[in-house]
């Protein structure tokens, strides 16, 4: 039995060999640092823990939205928040799912606006506000960014004001130019006295008179009809 | 041309021509070694830059020539990990560390200092999207024996969520919008704009 040996070192003139191996070295060291430091993603640390599926759809999320320009530091920061809290997997690909969702109708609602504004939207939507309610912030002045006005309309929407009320309110203060000290104010305001048992649709209504903007709203600036309806029945 | 005709110069040089040279070998040697000494001598290499500096041959295995490049990899996949350690994706550094005010430094435009009432708590912590939501990144401390709990942190400008962990359980801020986690849950928002404190 003849004995088969390939010596395809051989092949190569050593000082080939050296060259390659030097040219081998230096590009590990180039191309393994930016894997290295994905490496130390926590997001990419937190998928290698999930089990293939889910770790596909939520690859498959995150791809969908950055292929539709949707903002991706919200998706990225939910998947953590859920791996942080000890969520289920499912859990986490739910939620992901669903804030996608609601940057999507939030986007389509607003049109192009920023991303802060877009994350903050999306949480009038989750709070329970309507894509329609969002649409009257669509008329927008430059340079303003109604990251403010949908924060505080958010947390009034889940602080039990009814959301048309609050959409509105906040809207109209929005079209009158209001600052965001101003929201800010208001909505602690509302806060302190819903806290204290207030009717939270009454505690907007009686806050909103008295917010700078309103007390200087010219004639032609009315409140909508609803909250007309809202302020004759107290 | 005769002799009579020379030039006397001519004649001058045609005698010291045919003079005899009379040399003195002693004296010639000695002149001869007292040039050679004058002269300085090449510096000579050390043993070890020779033995550094002569070439040589040798020969690598397969194995031993993967062995090598593994750990060229190994040391690459050294330096990514220590050139990312300490900083965020976005290049900042991690929250709760570099505390501007801990640190004496000047107050930035966008320095959030955060304060949280919890008198019964051993351990409080702030998390968000700031920092990955991870609790032991921003440790609260204890400011005084009223419970209240406090961090410093830069932050960009923009909207951010929060959340304290107080022992292992998370609390959202009664002193700031709330919105949903996601999770059934509220979490804490804070819109930082230039010159925000909190």
């Amino acid at each position: 039995m003849s004995r088969l040996s390939f010596a395809w070192h051989r092949l190569i003139p050593r000082s080939l060999g050296a060259a390659a191996l030097v040219l081998v070295g230096l590009t590990s060291l180039t191309s393994t640092a930016p894997l290295a430091a994905q490496a130390s993603d926590p997001l990419v640390s937190a998928l290698s823990k999930m089990d293939a599926t889910n770790r596909f759809t939520i690859q498959t999320i995150m791809d969908s939205a950055r292929a539709i320009q949707l903002p991706d530091a919200p998706l990225r920061s939910r998947v953590l928040q859920g791996v942080q809290k000890k969520a289920s997997a499912g859990q986490i690909v739910a939620s992901l799912r669903q804030k996608f969702n609601l940057l999507r109708t939030a986007r389509t609602a607003l049109g192009q606006v920023t991303d802060n504004e877009l994350d903050a939207a999306s949480a009038v939507l989750e709070a329970g506000g309507k894509p329609t309610q969002l649409a009257s912030f669509k008329a927008r002045q430059k340079g303003r960014e109604a990251v403010e006005a949908f924060t505080d309309l958010a947390d009034l929407i889940s602080r039990g004001v009814p959301g048309e009320e609050a959409s509105s309110a906040i809207a109209k203060l929005w079209q009158d130019g209001a600052d965001d000290a101003t929201f800010h104010s208001l909505w602690n305001n509302v806060q302190a006295d819903i806290s204290q048992g207030l009717n939270p649709g009454t505690a907007l209504q009686n806050r909103i008179r008295e917010t700078p903007a309103a007390r200087t709203a010219t004639p032609q600036s009315k409140p909508p009809e609803g909250q007309q309806e809202n302020q004759r029945s107290e | 041309m005769i002799d009579s005709e020379r030039h006397p110069y001519v004649e001058y040089i045609a005698r010291e021509a045919r003079r005899p040279v009379v040399i003195d070998p002693a004296a010639a040697r000695e002149r001869i070694m007292a040039a050679v000494r004058a002269e300085p001598l090449p510096r000579r290499r050390s043993v070890f830059w020779e033995h550094i500096v002569a070439p040589r041959s040798f020969t690598l295995s397969p194995v031993a020539s993967s062995l090598i490049a593994a750990g060229l990899i190994g040391i690459g996949v050294l330096a990514g990990a220590l050139a990312s350690n300490g900083s965020n994706r976005d290049g900042r550094p991690p929250a709760g560390q570099g505390d501007p005010v801990a640190l004496g430094l000047p107050v930035s435009d966008t320095v959030v200092r955060f304060v949280f009432v919890a008198p019964n708590a051993g351990k409080v912590s702030l998390v968000g999207d700031f920092n990955d939501w991870d609790e032991t990144r921003a440790p609260m401390i204890r400011a005084d024996k009223d419970g209240r709990w406090s961090v410093t942190l830069p932050l960009s400008i923009g909207r951010h969520q929060y959340a304290y962990v107080v022992d292992g359980t998370w609390h959202a801020d009664p002193s700031a919008p709330m919105t949903g986690d996601g999770f059934g849950h509220m979490n804490s928002v804070k819109v930082v704009n230039k010159g925000s404190t909190l």
